[in-house]
């Protein structure tokens, strides 16, 4: 029973960044239709990113919104790059080979800049487990849990109270009306990905401590919060936490229980799943096509 | 003349292939060259998917994995297998994993489907791995070249193998694809909608490209692991995945010569960056070869400065940045980034696109509309499928009763009765949003009414798929155009007469006789049928090049293909000039003389007028009135539903 708290309780701060990612993914489909298939890469510089400034001396909690500029940075160069082009040409896959391709050179740049080993990230809190109902729980974990929910909730409330959030959320609902109402869609587009790139490096910071950062760290993390993203509806905010909890908690369950092998079966089997019966996502609402 | 020459290259082509390991002692070429056969062969069926349904595939890579494993663990542990059973059982292994890897793809399609499929690459990766039992886990399979009557094969027999096998998938994929079932795969990319209302369901063509497909990348598996001789599950990664995209995009979609230059190209760049001082000099030659190109380009006037800036810019830096490095391994996956973004934005249609469309060359689609015009005509081009007699004459045709469709709170049609008799031409109009559109859905089977009755010859629809439906008799048109875009209109008629063919895979891959006695047919039948429409003459022209006016006629052509009872044509004069809403008269007045019921939707009330023998109105869903022309128009309720407001002594008059 113990073992099962302990397990519950790490599948929940996985799968606070698993919906941190989804989240990423979210913004940008909102306002261009299109996502970023490099996000775990996003992920894996920002965590590499922050343990570089860490190591050159700057304090933690400093080195936060150094991490989030260079997210931004590197979300709009995403953006720039990989999806406007591929907008303006109206290619069909065009974005979803470009920012793979962006990706793998994210990757591969990384490993030649910061070697291909996994590297331990210092903890910003004390590595003594905290003990909750009979289980042991790491301080890092709650960080992790807390900081994903700020950080979604921040940028709910920008949408909803500034007057640039509201040309997001106008973007987001129709790209035409938005541009005709004299919204600079296409700057829309490229802070949606910034923004989706910053929550991405955020996440990476916040979960290194928990694993390592490494230029693969995120090999499967894009897919599964892609599955999060399925099983919560790309449209639904409260569907991430609730799909990011199920997947991070089945995986733990799997990994502790059959084989850490298969840990990333249960993610991906899901997400066929969810897509063969209800391509909407279990929170999100089906559209009707219309002819 | 004209056919000759490609003959004559596939011959040089075959003996350069045949004698190559005679002339070539290296083993190490011969295996270069077998495994670039291998990749085709694979990227053949992946230009299926890619490039002629439209779907994005990401797991191709786990296909050709599980071709190489199903090889490897049938070896492994039935080491007595004859070889020829092999390749059989990797085939059927893998295209049994297509089928189960199609079904997400029925449902989704674009980022959704990239996904899914590379979800489905990832597990068969991590089952390969995992499940040492069958398949010895991370440690992998070692096996020995095929042993045929107890003779064990040398390397050069082998890629006499492969190569018979590049040969013969090549023949085969290419008559599928320049098929009746190639055309199906097409139109599906072009417009899934309409594709069902020709009677080719969506769902059966994408599952049958998928098995197609992953049939292929089976065999190369299996001749994958016989040529490598060893097999471990971290061959059939992401980059190999995205290596094979990468191959079809570069090479060229939609063309075999596309899938071999490709294929050469993903296997000869590793090679390449292994060996910095040649790479130097293809990064140069390259880089010139761009500069050059782009130059020409923009003094012939058909490229801009600032369009060609940047691939010039980033060859040349490629160029520079060789010269740099010491190792170029190290970022071998860089470069192939790189290449890749290059390739999407400035190389979309391939080098094999690239190089026709600078040539000015076209492809099969207009010596086909050639040799059509020039078969003899058939009587009865325009005819219905089933002669008046199934039903009494005085049932009605379509028996529509209480029909409600809602869309949330939206009642789009409300408790509206349609009884359309047959023979006849029956108009319906109404404002704009007044359910004219959605009547058309529904008695197509596009959207599946919420409550009430809809009788076709006495059956029920409600409920049967739209590929049913349109087999049964009904034919459509759509109010925005619906074209297969790539497809030239007598291709575009072609998909319509999906219905006359019999063939299966076998007869097209083999061009037995009644695949051929059927294929001059249809072709003679949808020349007959452009000539119907006046559009003969841009028989081979490709239907997106073609003017508004004219694709809605196609869009008519292709309907009667379906050789249907029933023809809905919705809003057919819309955008027509006034000596084409002439002709279009004439023409839907033609189609009833054939004994076809048509039901028109129109807003130019001339068109309804003239030919229409009874007229239904609608308005916000309902009903307002019905009868014959002169009747409806004269009727106070519809002038109100038009002009709205109060009724105004003016307009009564």
């Amino acid at each position: 029973m113990q073992i099962l708290t302990q397990l519950v309780f790490s599948g929940i701060a996985l799968g606070m960044i698993y919906a941190v990612i989804a989240f990423g993914y979210q913004l940008t489909f909102a306002t261009s239709d299109t996502l970023n298939f490099g996000q775990g890469e996003a992920l894996m510089l920002g965590a590499l990113v922050g343990l570089t400034l860490v190591g050159m001396g700057v304090n933690y909690w400093l080195m936060i919104p150094i991490v989030c500029v260079f997210g931004a940075i590197q979300g709009a160069v995403v953006e720039r790059i990989g999806v406007r082009p591929a907008l303006k040409i109206k290619s069909e896959f065009g974005w979803i080979m470009s920012t793979i391709a962006l990706g793998i050179i994210f990757r591969n740049v990384a490993e030649n800049v910061w070697g291909r080993d996994m590297r331990p990230f210092p903890s910003p809190l004390p590595e003594a487990p905290l003990h909750f109902l009979g289980a042991n729980v790491r301080p890092m974990e709650i960080l992790v849990a807390v900081g994903a929910i700020l950080m979604m909730a921040a940028v709910e409330l920008f949408n909803r109270r500034t007057i640039w959030g509201k040309a997001v959320v106008a973007t987001f609902n129709d790209r035409e009306a938005a541009r005709l109402m004299g919204i600079n869609t296409s700057l829309v587009i490229t802070f949606s990905y910034a923004l989706s790139s910053i929550s991405a490096a955020l996440a990476g910071v916040l979960i290194a401590p928990l694993t390592l950062a490494g230029p693969n760290m995120a090999a499967q993390l894009g897919l599964k919060a892609f599955a999060v993203a399925i099983i919560g509806g790309l449209t639904s905010g409260m569907g991430i936490i609730v799909g990011g909890i199920i997947l991070g908690i089945a995986e733990k369950l799997t990994g502790f229980y059959i084989s850490t092998g298969y840990s990333d079966v249960p993610g991906l089997v899901l997400l066929l799943i969810v897509l063969a019966v209800r391509p909407a996502g279990l929170f999100g609402k089906a559209t009707i096509k219309k002819v | 003349m004209m056919k000759s020459r490609p003959l004559l290259l596939a011959a040089i082509g075959l003996v350069v292939l045949a004698l190559f390991p005679v002339l070539v002692e290296n083993p190490y070429y011969i295996h270069l060259v077998e495994t670039i056969s291998i990749y085709a062969i694979l990227l053949f069926g992946l230009d299926i998917v890619v490039g002629y349904t439209g779907q994005v595939s990401l797991g191709h890579a786990g296909l050709f994995g599980i071709g190489a494993y199903s090889a490897g663990v049938v070896i492994m542990h039935f080491p007595d297998t004859p070889f020829v059973l092999v390749p059989i059982v990797a085939i059927a292994v893998t295209a049994l994993f297509g089928a189960v890897l199609a079904l997400p793809a029925l449902r989704v399609t674009g980022p959704y489907l990239a996904m899914v499929t590379l979800a489905f690459g990832t597990i068969i990766q991590i089952l390969i791995n995992e499940m040492d039992f069958l398949t010895n886990g991370p440690m992998g399979i070692t096996l020995s070249k095929p042993t045929v009557l107890g003779h064990e094969m040398s390397d050069r027999e082998f890629f006499w193998v492969v190569a018979f096998l590049l040969v013969a998938a090549l023949l085969v994929v290419n008559r599928i694809l320049r098929s009746h079932l190639g055309r199906a795969f097409e139109a599906l990319r072009g417009s899934p909608v309409a594709s069902d209302c020709m009677g080719v369901s969506v769902y059966r063509y994408k599952v049958y490209a998928f098995v197609v497909s992953a049939g292929l990348a089976g065999l190369a598996g299996s001749l994958y692991s016989y040529s490598e001789q060893y097999i471990s599950p971290n061959t059939y990664n992401f980059e190999l995945t995205v290596l094979f995209l990468l191959a079809i995009i570069m090479g060229g979609r939609k063309t075999r010569s596309g899938a071999l230059l490709g294929a050469t190209i993903i296997v000869m760049l590793p090679k390449l960056l292994d060996d910095i001082v040649l790479f130097r000099y293809v990064a140069v030659i390259f880089a010139a070869l761009v500069l050059v190109g782009a130059a020409i380009f923009v003094a012939k006037g058909r490229s801009t400065l600032q369009r060609v800036a940047v691939p010039v810019v980033g060859t040349i830096a490629l160029a520079g940045i060789s010269f740099v490095l010491s190792n170029i391994t190290d970022w071998r996956l860089s470069i192939f980034g790189l290449i890749t973004l290059l390739v999407v934005y400035y190389l979309q249609d391939g080098i094999v696109g690239f190089v026709r469309s600078t040539l000015g060359l076209h492809g099969h689609g207009r010596t086909d509309a050639e040799a059509a015009a020039l078969l003899p005509s058939p009587v009865d081009a325009v005819s219905t499928s089933v002669a008046a007699t199934a039903t009494p004459a005085t049932q009605d045709l379509v028996a529509a009763d209480k029909v409600l469709m809602q869309f949330g709170g939206l009642k789009a049609l409300n408790d509206v009765d349609l009884h359309v008799s047959r023979g006849t031409i029956h108009g319906l109009i109404g404002p704009n949003g007044s359910g004219k559109s959605t009547m058309m859905n529904v008695l197509t089977g596009i959207y599946v009414p919420t409550e009430g009755a809809i009788a076709f010859k006495g059956q029920s629809i409600v409920g049967k798929t739209s590929a049913r439906i349109a087999l049964a008799g009904i034919a459509r048109t759509f109010q925005n155009v619906q074209l297969f875009g790539e497809m030239t209109a007598l291709q575009n008629v072609l998909v319509g007469l999906h219905h006359t063919y019999r063939s299966n895979l076998l007869d097209v891959a083999l061009h037995l006789p009644r695949y051929r006695r059927e294929e001059r047919a249809a072709m003679a039948r949808a020349y007959a049928l452009l000539k119907f429409v006046g559009l003969e003459s841009l028989a081979g022209e490709e239907a997106r090049n073609l003017p508004y006016g004219k694709q809605r006629l196609l869009e008519i052509a292709r309907a009667l293909a379906l050789s249907p009872e029933l023809l809905l044509l919705d809003e057919p004069a819309a955008g027509l000039t006034a000596p084409d809403i002439k002709e279009l008269v004439v023409i839907i007045r033609k189609i009833r003389e054939h004994g076809i019921t048509l039901i028109l939707i129109e807003h130019h009330m001339d068109v309804v007028m003239a030919v229409c023998d009874i007229v239904t109105v609608l308005d916000f869903g309902q009903k307002i009135a019905e009868g014959t022309p002169a009747a409806v128009q004269a009727n106070p309720q519809v002038i109100k539903a038009y002009l709205g407001g109060e009724l105004d002594a003016s307009i009564a008059h």
